[in-house]
Protein backbone atom coordinates (compact mmCIF):
# COMPACT_ATOMS: atom_id res chain seq x y z
CA UNK A 1 0.00 0.00 0.00
CA UNK A 2 1.23 3.48 -0.83
CA UNK A 3 2.06 5.71 2.12
CA UNK A 4 -0.74 8.06 2.88
CA UNK A 5 0.09 11.73 2.35
CA UNK A 6 0.93 13.23 5.75
CA UNK A 7 0.63 17.03 5.51
CA UNK A 8 3.19 19.26 7.13
CA UNK A 9 1.62 22.32 8.67
CA UNK A 10 3.46 25.20 10.28
CA UNK A 11 1.53 26.73 13.16
CA UNK A 12 2.29 30.16 14.55
CA UNK A 13 0.57 30.01 17.92
CA UNK A 14 0.23 32.91 20.30
CA UNK A 15 1.79 32.22 23.65
CA UNK A 16 -1.12 33.33 25.80
CA UNK A 17 -4.07 31.54 24.24
CA UNK A 18 -3.53 29.06 21.47
CA UNK A 19 -0.23 27.74 22.72
CA UNK A 20 -1.84 27.16 26.09
CA UNK A 21 -4.74 25.43 24.34
CA UNK A 22 -2.28 23.20 22.48
CA UNK A 23 -0.66 22.36 25.77
CA UNK A 24 -4.02 21.57 27.28
CA UNK A 25 -4.99 19.39 24.35
CA UNK A 26 -1.72 17.53 24.85
CA UNK A 27 -2.05 17.01 28.58
CA UNK A 28 -5.68 15.98 28.09
CA UNK A 29 -4.44 13.39 25.60
CA UNK A 30 -6.82 14.55 22.89
CA UNK A 31 -6.17 12.63 19.69
CA UNK A 32 -5.17 14.57 16.59
CA UNK A 33 -2.96 14.18 13.54
CA UNK A 34 0.74 14.84 14.15
CA UNK A 35 0.84 17.38 11.34
CA UNK A 36 1.56 20.60 13.17
CA UNK A 37 5.05 22.05 13.67
CA UNK A 38 4.50 24.67 16.32
CA UNK A 39 6.24 28.03 16.46
CA UNK A 40 5.40 29.94 19.59
CA UNK A 41 5.00 33.70 19.17
CA UNK A 42 4.16 36.24 21.82
CA UNK A 43 1.06 37.43 19.98
CA UNK A 44 -0.66 36.74 16.67
CA UNK A 45 0.27 40.30 15.70
CA UNK A 46 3.93 39.28 15.83
CA UNK A 47 3.42 37.21 12.69
CA UNK A 48 4.68 39.33 9.84
CA UNK A 49 3.11 38.05 6.60
CA UNK A 50 6.64 37.41 5.39
CA UNK A 51 6.99 34.64 7.95
CA UNK A 52 3.86 32.96 6.63
CA UNK A 53 5.07 33.40 3.07
CA UNK A 54 8.42 31.97 3.94
CA UNK A 55 6.87 28.80 5.30
CA UNK A 56 4.46 28.61 2.37
CA UNK A 57 7.08 29.14 -0.35
CA UNK A 58 9.43 26.69 1.30
CA UNK A 59 6.80 24.07 0.88
CA UNK A 60 4.73 23.88 4.06
CA UNK A 61 1.52 22.18 3.00
CA UNK A 62 -0.41 24.53 5.25
CA UNK A 63 0.25 27.48 7.53
CA UNK A 64 -1.88 28.18 10.57
CA UNK A 65 -1.84 31.48 12.43
CA UNK A 66 -3.76 31.23 15.66
CA UNK A 67 -4.28 33.49 18.63
CA UNK A 68 -6.69 34.65 21.28
CA UNK A 69 -10.31 35.40 20.42
CA UNK A 70 -10.95 39.01 19.41
CA UNK A 71 -11.25 41.04 22.58
CA UNK A 72 -9.10 38.58 24.55
CA UNK A 73 -5.65 39.44 23.21
CA UNK A 74 -3.10 39.75 26.00
CA UNK A 75 -2.00 43.00 24.41
CA UNK A 76 -5.61 44.09 23.90
CA UNK A 77 -5.76 44.62 20.16
CA UNK A 78 -2.95 42.59 18.64
CA UNK A 79 -5.24 40.07 17.02
CA UNK A 80 -7.35 42.77 15.34
CA UNK A 81 -4.19 43.98 13.61
CA UNK A 82 -3.22 40.38 12.87
CA UNK A 83 -6.55 39.85 11.13
CA UNK A 84 -6.02 42.86 8.85
CA UNK A 85 -2.54 41.69 7.94
CA UNK A 86 -3.78 38.21 7.27
CA UNK A 87 -6.55 39.56 5.04
CA UNK A 88 -3.94 41.55 3.12
CA UNK A 89 -1.69 38.52 2.77
CA UNK A 90 -4.59 36.43 1.47
CA UNK A 91 -5.45 39.10 -1.04
CA UNK A 92 -1.88 39.22 -2.37
CA UNK A 93 -1.78 35.44 -2.64
CA UNK A 94 -5.15 35.26 -4.37
CA UNK A 95 -4.39 38.09 -6.76
CA UNK A 96 -1.37 36.16 -7.95
CA UNK A 97 -3.38 32.99 -8.36
CA UNK A 98 -1.64 31.06 -5.59
CA UNK A 99 -3.38 28.70 -3.26
CA UNK A 100 -4.65 30.80 -0.35
CA UNK A 101 -6.62 27.81 0.92
CA UNK A 102 -3.40 26.60 2.46
CA UNK A 103 -3.32 29.55 4.85
CA UNK A 104 -5.62 29.69 7.85
CA UNK A 105 -6.33 32.09 10.69
CA UNK A 106 -8.14 30.80 13.76
CA UNK A 107 -8.92 32.03 17.24
CA UNK A 108 -8.47 29.47 19.98
CA UNK A 109 -8.71 30.48 23.66
CA UNK A 110 -6.44 29.13 26.40
CA UNK A 111 -9.10 26.81 27.80
CA UNK A 112 -10.25 25.47 24.43
CA UNK A 113 -8.28 22.24 24.19
CA UNK A 114 -11.06 20.50 22.22
CA UNK A 115 -11.33 23.43 19.82
CA UNK A 116 -7.61 23.19 19.21
CA UNK A 117 -8.00 19.51 18.46
CA UNK A 118 -10.86 20.27 16.08
CA UNK A 119 -9.07 23.06 14.22
CA UNK A 120 -5.94 20.99 13.70
CA UNK A 121 -7.90 17.94 12.59
CA UNK A 122 -10.10 19.83 10.17
CA UNK A 123 -7.27 21.88 8.69
CA UNK A 124 -5.22 18.72 8.24
CA UNK A 125 -8.13 17.01 6.46
CA UNK A 126 -8.56 20.00 4.20
CA UNK A 127 -4.86 19.99 3.32
CA UNK A 128 -5.00 16.26 2.66
CA UNK A 129 -7.60 16.93 0.02
CA UNK A 130 -5.48 19.70 -1.51
CA UNK A 131 -2.48 17.40 -1.59
CA UNK A 132 1.18 18.29 -1.39
CA UNK A 133 2.21 21.93 -1.74
CA UNK A 134 3.60 22.21 -5.30
CA UNK A 135 6.24 24.69 -4.04
CA UNK A 136 8.11 21.72 -2.58
CA UNK A 137 9.29 20.64 -5.99
CA UNK A 138 10.10 24.04 -7.49
CA UNK A 139 13.82 24.35 -7.83
CA UNK A 140 13.67 28.15 -7.99
CA UNK A 141 12.22 28.54 -4.53
CA UNK B 1 -13.25 74.42 -9.24
CA UNK B 2 -11.61 77.84 -9.25
CA UNK B 3 -8.09 78.93 -10.02
CA UNK B 4 -5.82 81.46 -11.65
CA UNK B 5 -4.66 81.67 -15.24
CA UNK B 6 -1.08 82.57 -16.13
CA UNK B 7 0.08 83.40 -19.64
CA UNK B 8 2.58 81.19 -21.41
CA UNK B 9 5.36 83.15 -23.05
CA UNK B 10 7.94 80.79 -24.56
CA UNK B 11 7.00 77.42 -23.12
CA UNK B 12 4.99 76.04 -20.23
CA UNK B 13 8.01 76.10 -17.93
CA UNK B 14 8.36 79.86 -18.15
CA UNK B 15 5.34 81.06 -16.19
CA UNK B 16 6.04 78.37 -13.60
CA UNK B 17 9.60 79.53 -13.08
CA UNK B 18 8.43 83.15 -12.90
CA UNK B 19 5.87 82.15 -10.34
CA UNK B 20 8.53 80.42 -8.22
CA UNK B 21 10.86 83.41 -8.48
CA UNK B 22 8.10 85.66 -7.30
CA UNK B 23 7.36 83.27 -4.45
CA UNK B 24 10.97 83.47 -3.32
CA UNK B 25 10.90 87.27 -3.62
CA UNK B 26 7.78 87.58 -1.55
CA UNK B 27 9.13 85.11 0.98
CA UNK B 28 6.24 82.71 0.47
CA UNK B 29 8.95 80.08 0.64
CA UNK B 30 12.72 80.19 1.19
CA UNK B 31 13.84 77.46 -1.15
CA UNK B 32 12.58 75.44 -4.07
CA UNK B 33 13.05 71.71 -4.65
CA UNK B 34 12.80 71.13 -8.37
CA UNK B 35 14.33 69.00 -11.15
CA UNK B 36 17.21 70.69 -12.94
CA UNK B 37 19.10 69.62 -16.00
CA UNK B 38 22.66 69.27 -14.81
CA UNK B 39 25.12 71.38 -16.81
CA UNK B 40 27.32 68.52 -17.99
CA UNK B 41 25.79 65.51 -19.63
CA UNK B 42 22.12 65.05 -20.14
CA UNK B 43 20.82 64.02 -16.78
CA UNK B 44 18.22 65.57 -14.55
CA UNK B 45 18.58 65.84 -10.82
CA UNK B 46 16.60 67.17 -7.89
CA UNK B 47 18.12 70.43 -6.74
CA UNK B 48 17.30 72.46 -3.66
CA UNK B 49 17.57 76.03 -4.84
CA UNK B 50 17.87 79.04 -2.57
CA UNK B 51 19.46 81.43 -5.04
CA UNK B 52 16.75 82.71 -7.32
CA UNK B 53 18.98 83.11 -10.36
CA UNK B 54 19.59 79.37 -10.46
CA UNK B 55 15.93 78.69 -11.11
CA UNK B 56 16.57 79.50 -14.76
CA UNK B 57 17.88 75.99 -15.45
CA UNK B 58 15.05 74.28 -13.63
CA UNK B 59 12.65 72.07 -15.52
CA UNK B 60 9.40 71.40 -13.70
CA UNK B 61 8.57 68.59 -16.14
CA UNK B 62 11.68 66.62 -16.99
CA UNK B 63 11.28 63.81 -19.53
CA UNK B 64 12.50 61.15 -17.08
CA UNK B 65 12.28 60.28 -13.40
CA UNK B 66 15.73 59.11 -12.30
CA UNK B 67 14.93 59.66 -8.61
CA UNK B 68 11.37 59.62 -7.37
CA UNK B 69 10.67 63.08 -5.90
CA UNK B 70 9.33 61.73 -2.62
CA UNK B 71 12.73 60.15 -2.03
CA UNK B 72 14.41 63.51 -2.47
CA UNK B 73 11.95 65.14 -0.10
CA UNK B 74 12.41 62.33 2.37
CA UNK B 75 16.16 62.78 2.50
CA UNK B 76 15.63 66.43 3.36
CA UNK B 77 12.92 66.01 5.97
CA UNK B 78 13.28 62.57 7.44
CA UNK B 79 14.87 63.94 10.62
CA UNK B 80 11.97 66.30 11.24
CA UNK B 81 10.47 69.50 9.99
CA UNK B 82 12.60 71.97 8.10
CA UNK B 83 13.34 75.36 9.62
CA UNK B 84 12.74 77.11 6.33
CA UNK B 85 9.83 76.84 3.99
CA UNK B 86 10.42 74.74 0.89
CA UNK B 87 8.29 74.64 -2.23
CA UNK B 88 8.55 71.20 -3.87
CA UNK B 89 7.45 70.89 -7.49
CA UNK B 90 6.62 67.29 -8.21
CA UNK B 91 4.58 65.00 -10.38
CA UNK B 92 1.34 63.73 -8.85
CA UNK B 93 2.69 60.25 -8.09
CA UNK B 94 5.62 61.88 -6.31
CA UNK B 95 3.30 64.02 -4.23
CA UNK B 96 1.21 60.99 -3.34
CA UNK B 97 4.31 59.05 -2.31
CA UNK B 98 5.41 62.01 -0.17
CA UNK B 99 2.03 62.02 1.59
CA UNK B 100 2.36 58.27 2.25
CA UNK B 101 5.86 58.78 3.63
CA UNK B 102 4.57 61.51 5.92
CA UNK B 103 2.30 58.89 7.48
CA UNK B 104 5.34 56.68 7.96
CA UNK B 105 7.23 59.54 9.55
CA UNK B 106 9.82 59.64 6.82
CA UNK B 107 8.70 62.92 5.35
CA UNK B 108 7.66 65.94 7.34
CA UNK B 109 5.28 68.16 5.42
CA UNK B 110 4.90 70.94 7.94
CA UNK B 111 7.04 73.52 6.20
CA UNK B 112 6.71 72.04 2.76
CA UNK B 113 4.59 73.62 0.09
CA UNK B 114 3.63 70.84 -2.28
CA UNK B 115 3.08 71.90 -5.86
CA UNK B 116 1.90 69.24 -8.31
CA UNK B 117 1.76 69.53 -12.04
CA UNK B 118 -0.29 67.82 -14.74
CA UNK B 119 1.83 64.89 -15.83
CA UNK B 120 2.22 63.79 -19.45
CA UNK B 121 4.15 60.71 -18.26
CA UNK B 122 7.87 60.11 -18.44
CA UNK B 123 10.05 58.16 -20.85
CA UNK B 124 11.83 54.98 -19.79
CA UNK B 125 15.19 55.94 -18.39
CA UNK B 126 16.96 53.52 -20.73
CA UNK B 127 15.41 55.05 -23.84
CA UNK B 128 16.37 58.51 -22.74
CA UNK B 129 19.96 57.63 -21.87
CA UNK B 130 20.49 55.92 -25.21
CA UNK B 131 19.41 58.91 -27.29
CA UNK B 132 18.84 61.95 -25.11
CA UNK B 133 18.17 64.44 -27.88
CA UNK B 134 15.76 62.29 -29.80
CA UNK B 135 14.02 61.42 -26.57
CA UNK B 136 13.72 65.07 -25.63
CA UNK B 137 12.02 65.82 -28.96
CA UNK B 138 9.69 62.93 -28.45
CA UNK B 139 8.84 64.12 -24.98
CA UNK B 140 8.12 67.65 -26.11
CA UNK B 141 5.80 66.31 -28.71
CA UNK B 142 3.94 64.33 -26.08
CA UNK B 143 3.76 67.40 -23.89
CA UNK B 144 2.31 69.49 -26.68
CA UNK B 145 -0.17 66.77 -27.49
CA UNK B 146 -2.24 68.23 -24.68
CA UNK B 147 -2.57 71.38 -26.73
CA UNK B 148 -3.92 70.24 -30.09
CA UNK B 149 -3.28 73.58 -31.77
CA UNK B 150 0.44 73.28 -31.61
CA UNK B 151 0.81 69.56 -31.77
CA UNK B 152 2.66 68.62 -34.91
CA UNK B 153 0.17 65.88 -35.48
CA UNK B 154 -2.42 68.61 -35.31
CA UNK B 155 -5.05 66.22 -34.22
CA UNK B 156 -7.36 66.24 -31.32
CA UNK B 157 -6.08 63.05 -29.81
CA UNK B 158 -4.04 63.50 -26.72
CA UNK B 159 -0.51 62.17 -26.85
CA UNK B 160 -0.08 61.97 -23.09
CA UNK B 161 0.90 58.54 -21.88
CA UNK B 162 1.43 57.29 -25.43
CA UNK B 163 3.43 54.17 -26.13
CA UNK B 164 6.77 55.99 -25.84
CA UNK B 165 6.17 56.64 -22.15
CA UNK B 166 6.78 54.06 -19.46
CA UNK B 167 4.15 51.33 -19.08
CA UNK B 168 3.29 52.71 -15.63
CA UNK B 169 2.49 56.09 -17.16
CA UNK B 170 0.45 54.61 -20.00
CA UNK B 171 -2.10 53.30 -17.52
CA UNK B 172 -1.79 56.00 -14.87
CA UNK B 173 -5.21 57.42 -14.04
CA UNK B 174 -3.99 59.74 -11.29
CA UNK B 175 -1.88 62.15 -13.32
CA UNK B 176 -3.45 65.31 -11.93
CA UNK B 177 -2.86 66.80 -8.51
CA UNK B 178 -6.35 67.71 -7.39
CA UNK B 179 -9.18 65.70 -5.85
CA UNK B 180 -9.76 64.35 -9.34
CA UNK B 181 -6.43 62.50 -9.14
CA UNK B 182 -6.78 61.72 -5.42
CA UNK B 183 -3.74 63.85 -4.84
CA UNK B 184 -3.24 66.22 -2.00
CA UNK B 185 -0.85 68.90 -3.10
CA UNK B 186 -1.30 72.44 -1.81
CA UNK B 187 -1.33 73.90 -5.28
CA UNK B 188 -1.81 72.24 -8.62
CA UNK B 189 -0.52 73.47 -11.96
CA UNK B 190 -2.80 72.53 -14.83
CA UNK B 191 -1.60 72.44 -18.41
CA UNK B 192 -4.30 70.30 -19.97
CA UNK B 193 -6.94 72.10 -21.97
CA UNK B 194 -5.14 75.42 -22.06
CA UNK B 195 -4.47 75.42 -25.78
CA UNK B 196 -0.83 76.04 -24.96
CA UNK B 197 -1.40 79.71 -24.24
CA UNK B 198 -1.97 79.56 -20.52
CA UNK B 199 -1.37 77.47 -17.47
CA UNK B 200 -3.79 77.07 -14.60
CA UNK B 201 -2.99 77.48 -10.92
CA UNK B 202 -5.45 75.56 -8.79
CA UNK B 203 -5.21 75.88 -5.01
CA UNK B 204 -6.27 72.67 -3.28
CA UNK B 205 -6.45 73.99 0.28
CA UNK B 206 -5.98 77.03 2.52
CA UNK B 207 -2.21 76.79 2.32
CA UNK B 208 -2.40 77.05 -1.44
CA UNK B 209 -4.89 79.89 -1.33
CA UNK B 210 -2.89 81.92 1.16
CA UNK B 211 0.26 81.71 -0.95
CA UNK B 212 -1.59 82.88 -4.03
CA UNK B 213 -3.02 85.69 -1.92
CA UNK B 214 0.40 86.73 -0.72
CA UNK B 215 1.52 86.91 -4.32
CA UNK B 216 -1.55 88.96 -5.31
CA UNK B 217 -2.75 86.25 -7.64
CA UNK B 218 -6.50 86.02 -7.78
CA UNK B 219 -7.83 82.51 -8.10
CA UNK B 220 -11.42 83.14 -9.12
CA UNK B 221 -11.38 81.94 -12.72
CA UNK B 222 -13.34 78.89 -13.76
CA UNK B 223 -11.25 75.78 -14.34
CA UNK B 224 -13.91 74.03 -16.38
CA UNK B 225 -11.77 73.64 -19.49
CA UNK B 226 -9.02 71.99 -17.53
CA UNK B 227 -11.39 69.79 -15.63
CA UNK B 228 -13.12 68.62 -18.78
CA UNK B 229 -9.88 67.59 -20.47
CA UNK B 230 -8.54 65.95 -17.35
CA UNK B 231 -11.70 63.90 -16.92
CA UNK B 232 -11.71 62.86 -20.57
CA UNK B 233 -8.15 61.63 -20.40
CA UNK B 234 -8.79 59.93 -17.11
CA UNK B 235 -11.57 57.87 -18.62
CA UNK B 236 -9.29 56.78 -21.46
CA UNK B 237 -6.64 55.72 -18.97
CA UNK B 238 -9.00 53.83 -16.72
CA UNK B 239 -10.16 51.81 -19.67
CA UNK B 240 -6.62 51.17 -20.81
CA UNK B 241 -5.56 50.15 -17.32
CA UNK B 242 -8.35 47.58 -17.18
CA UNK B 243 -7.34 46.10 -20.51
CA UNK B 244 -3.67 45.98 -19.62
CA UNK B 245 -4.33 44.35 -16.25
CA UNK B 246 -6.62 41.82 -17.86
CA UNK B 247 -3.72 40.80 -20.11
CA UNK B 248 -1.20 40.93 -17.28
CA UNK B 249 -3.26 38.44 -15.28
CA UNK B 250 -2.57 35.72 -17.80
CA UNK B 251 1.09 36.45 -17.66
CA UNK B 252 1.57 36.41 -13.91
CA UNK B 253 -1.10 34.34 -12.24
CA UNK B 254 -0.18 30.94 -10.90
CA UNK B 255 3.12 29.73 -9.54
CA UNK B 256 4.62 28.69 -12.85
CA UNK B 257 3.83 32.01 -14.50
CA UNK B 258 5.15 33.91 -11.53
CA UNK B 259 8.41 32.01 -11.51
CA UNK B 260 8.64 32.59 -15.22
CA UNK B 261 8.10 36.34 -14.98
CA UNK B 262 10.71 36.68 -12.26
CA UNK B 263 13.10 34.13 -13.71
CA UNK B 264 15.45 36.83 -14.93
CA UNK B 265 15.55 38.56 -11.58
CA UNK B 266 19.12 38.83 -10.34
CA UNK B 267 18.12 39.72 -6.79
CA UNK B 268 19.83 43.09 -6.97
CA UNK B 269 17.04 44.78 -4.99
CA UNK B 270 17.27 47.87 -7.19
CA UNK B 271 13.48 47.91 -7.37
CA UNK B 272 13.32 48.17 -3.63
CA UNK B 273 15.96 50.90 -3.40
CA UNK B 274 14.29 52.99 -6.07
CA UNK B 275 10.82 52.58 -4.61
CA UNK B 276 9.82 55.69 -2.69
CA UNK B 277 7.51 53.70 -0.46
CA UNK B 278 9.66 50.83 0.79
CA UNK B 279 10.02 52.35 4.21
CA UNK B 280 11.78 49.87 6.49
CA UNK B 281 15.03 51.27 7.79
CA UNK B 282 16.33 47.73 7.93
CA UNK B 283 14.96 45.60 5.14
CA UNK B 284 14.11 42.06 6.18
CA UNK B 285 15.48 40.75 2.91
CA UNK B 286 18.86 42.24 3.57
CA UNK B 287 18.94 41.25 7.20
CA UNK B 288 20.68 38.39 8.98
CA UNK B 289 17.35 36.54 8.79
CA UNK B 290 18.05 35.78 5.13
CA UNK B 291 21.55 34.45 5.74
CA UNK B 292 21.28 30.73 6.17
CA UNK B 293 23.77 27.97 6.91
CA UNK B 294 24.82 25.78 4.00
CA UNK B 295 22.92 22.83 5.49
CA UNK B 296 19.70 24.67 4.87
CA UNK B 297 20.43 24.95 1.16
CA UNK B 298 21.68 21.40 0.92
CA UNK B 299 18.52 20.17 2.56
CA UNK B 300 16.36 22.07 0.11
CA UNK B 301 18.46 20.88 -2.82
CA UNK B 302 18.06 17.34 -1.60
CA UNK B 303 14.31 17.37 -1.33
CA UNK B 304 13.85 19.21 -4.64
CA UNK B 305 16.67 17.54 -6.50
CA UNK B 306 18.28 20.94 -7.18
CA UNK B 307 18.11 24.50 -5.91
CA UNK B 308 18.58 27.56 -8.05
CA UNK B 309 20.84 30.39 -6.84
CA UNK B 310 20.24 33.00 -5.70
CA UNK B 311 17.12 31.48 -4.14
CA UNK B 312 14.18 33.14 -2.41
CA UNK B 313 13.61 35.66 -5.19
CA UNK B 314 9.88 35.18 -5.06
CA UNK B 315 9.88 35.52 -1.29
CA UNK B 316 11.50 38.91 -1.74
CA UNK B 317 8.88 40.12 -4.21
CA UNK B 318 5.83 38.69 -2.48
CA UNK B 319 7.13 39.80 0.89
CA UNK B 320 7.67 43.30 -0.36
CA UNK B 321 4.13 43.31 -1.71
CA UNK B 322 2.69 42.40 1.67
CA UNK B 323 4.75 45.16 3.23
CA UNK B 324 4.14 48.04 0.92
CA UNK B 325 1.43 47.34 -1.63
CA UNK B 326 -1.13 49.30 0.40
CA UNK B 327 0.93 52.42 -0.19
CA UNK B 328 2.22 51.70 -3.71
CA UNK B 329 1.49 54.76 -5.84
CA UNK B 330 2.16 53.03 -9.16
CA UNK B 331 4.93 55.46 -10.01
CA UNK B 332 6.98 53.00 -12.07
CA UNK B 333 10.28 53.86 -10.39
CA UNK B 334 10.98 50.21 -9.60
CA UNK B 335 10.62 49.18 -13.23
CA UNK B 336 12.85 51.99 -14.42
CA UNK B 337 15.52 50.79 -12.00
CA UNK B 338 15.36 47.13 -12.95
CA UNK B 339 18.42 46.11 -14.97
CA UNK B 340 16.65 42.97 -16.20
CA UNK B 341 13.60 44.66 -17.71
CA UNK B 342 11.16 42.84 -15.48
CA UNK B 343 7.65 44.33 -15.40
CA UNK B 344 7.96 44.99 -11.68
CA UNK B 345 5.84 48.13 -11.52
CA UNK B 346 3.05 46.62 -13.55
CA UNK B 347 2.93 43.56 -11.35
CA UNK B 348 3.18 45.55 -8.14
CA UNK B 349 0.49 47.99 -9.23
CA UNK B 350 -1.80 45.16 -10.17
CA UNK B 351 -1.40 43.58 -6.75
CA UNK B 352 -1.56 46.98 -5.09
CA UNK B 353 -4.91 47.80 -6.68
CA UNK B 354 -6.39 44.70 -5.08
CA UNK B 355 -4.73 45.27 -1.70
CA UNK B 356 -5.92 48.87 -1.65
CA UNK B 357 -9.40 47.89 -2.76
CA UNK B 358 -9.66 45.51 0.17
CA UNK B 359 -9.34 48.39 2.62
CA UNK B 360 -10.89 51.00 0.39
CA UNK B 361 -7.66 52.91 0.70
CA UNK B 362 -6.13 55.26 -1.82
CA UNK B 363 -2.51 56.06 -1.02
CA UNK B 364 -1.60 59.72 -0.98
CA UNK B 365 -5.18 60.87 -1.05
CA UNK B 366 -5.31 62.29 2.42
CA UNK B 367 -2.48 62.85 4.89
CA UNK B 368 -4.91 62.64 7.80
CA UNK B 369 -6.27 59.24 6.84
CA UNK B 370 -4.43 56.56 8.87
CA UNK B 371 -2.62 53.67 7.20
CA UNK B 372 -4.92 50.67 6.95
CA UNK B 373 -2.71 48.37 9.01
CA UNK B 374 -2.61 50.81 11.89
CA UNK B 375 -6.33 50.78 12.50
CA UNK B 376 -9.01 48.11 12.74
CA UNK B 377 -12.68 47.56 13.38
CA UNK B 378 -13.84 44.98 15.84
CA UNK B 379 -16.38 43.62 13.43
CA UNK B 380 -14.72 42.99 10.06
CA UNK B 381 -12.93 40.46 7.86
CA UNK B 382 -14.71 37.51 9.40
CA UNK B 383 -14.37 35.82 6.04
CA UNK B 384 -10.66 35.21 6.71
CA UNK B 385 -11.30 33.55 10.08
CA UNK B 386 -11.83 29.81 10.33
S1 LIG C 1 2.94 57.21 -12.86
FE1 LIG C 1 3.74 58.27 -14.68
S2 LIG C 1 2.01 59.43 -15.46
FE2 LIG C 1 1.45 58.84 -13.39
S3 LIG C 1 2.02 60.64 -12.20
FE3 LIG C 1 3.75 59.16 -12.15
S4 LIG C 1 5.11 59.78 -13.80
FE4 LIG C 1 3.13 60.78 -14.13
S1 LIG D 1 6.46 49.39 -5.95
FE1 LIG D 1 7.17 50.42 -7.84
S2 LIG D 1 5.33 51.44 -8.62
FE2 LIG D 1 4.90 50.94 -6.45
S3 LIG D 1 5.51 52.80 -5.29
FE3 LIG D 1 7.30 51.41 -5.33
S4 LIG D 1 8.50 52.10 -7.12
FE4 LIG D 1 6.44 52.97 -7.35
S1 LIG E 1 15.43 45.40 -9.84
FE1 LIG E 1 14.76 43.74 -11.21
S2 LIG E 1 16.45 42.25 -11.14
FE2 LIG E 1 16.74 43.63 -9.39
S3 LIG E 1 15.67 42.59 -7.67
FE3 LIG E 1 14.18 44.00 -8.60
S4 LIG E 1 13.08 42.72 -10.13
FE4 LIG E 1 14.95 41.62 -9.58
S1 LIG F 1 -1.69 37.67 22.82
FE1 LIG F 1 -2.87 36.11 21.84
S2 LIG F 1 -3.40 37.12 19.99
FE2 LIG F 1 -2.37 38.74 21.03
Amino acid sequence: MKDEFAPKIVGFLCNWCTYAAADLAGTSKLKMPPSLAVIRVMCSSRVDPVLVLRAFLRGADGVLVAGCHPGDCHYEKGNYYARRRFALLKSVIETLGLDSERLQLSWIGASEGPRFQQVVTEFTDKIKKLGQNPMQKKTSL
Amino acid sequence: MKGAILKVTENVANPIINFLEKGLDKKCFDAVLIPVKVPVGNSFAWVLIQNKSLLEDANPLPPVMPVQGAKALSSITRMGKTNKKIAAIMRPCEVRAAVELSKLEQVNLENIFLISIDCPGVLPLKDYLERPEEAMDKFNEILLGACPERSRRAQNDIEWGNESTRPACQVCDKFVGTDLGFCQSDLHIGILGTKDKNIFLIPNNEKGKSILNKMDIEAEKSMDNWEKKAKELMEVRKKKKKEVQERLKFKVMGIDNLLDVFSNCINCHNCRSACPICYCRQCYFESEKMKLPSDDYLMRAKSKGALRFLPDTLLFHLGRMTHMSLSCVGCGACEDACPMSIDVAQIFSFVADNSQGLFNYIPGKNAEEPLSLRIYKEDEFHEVET
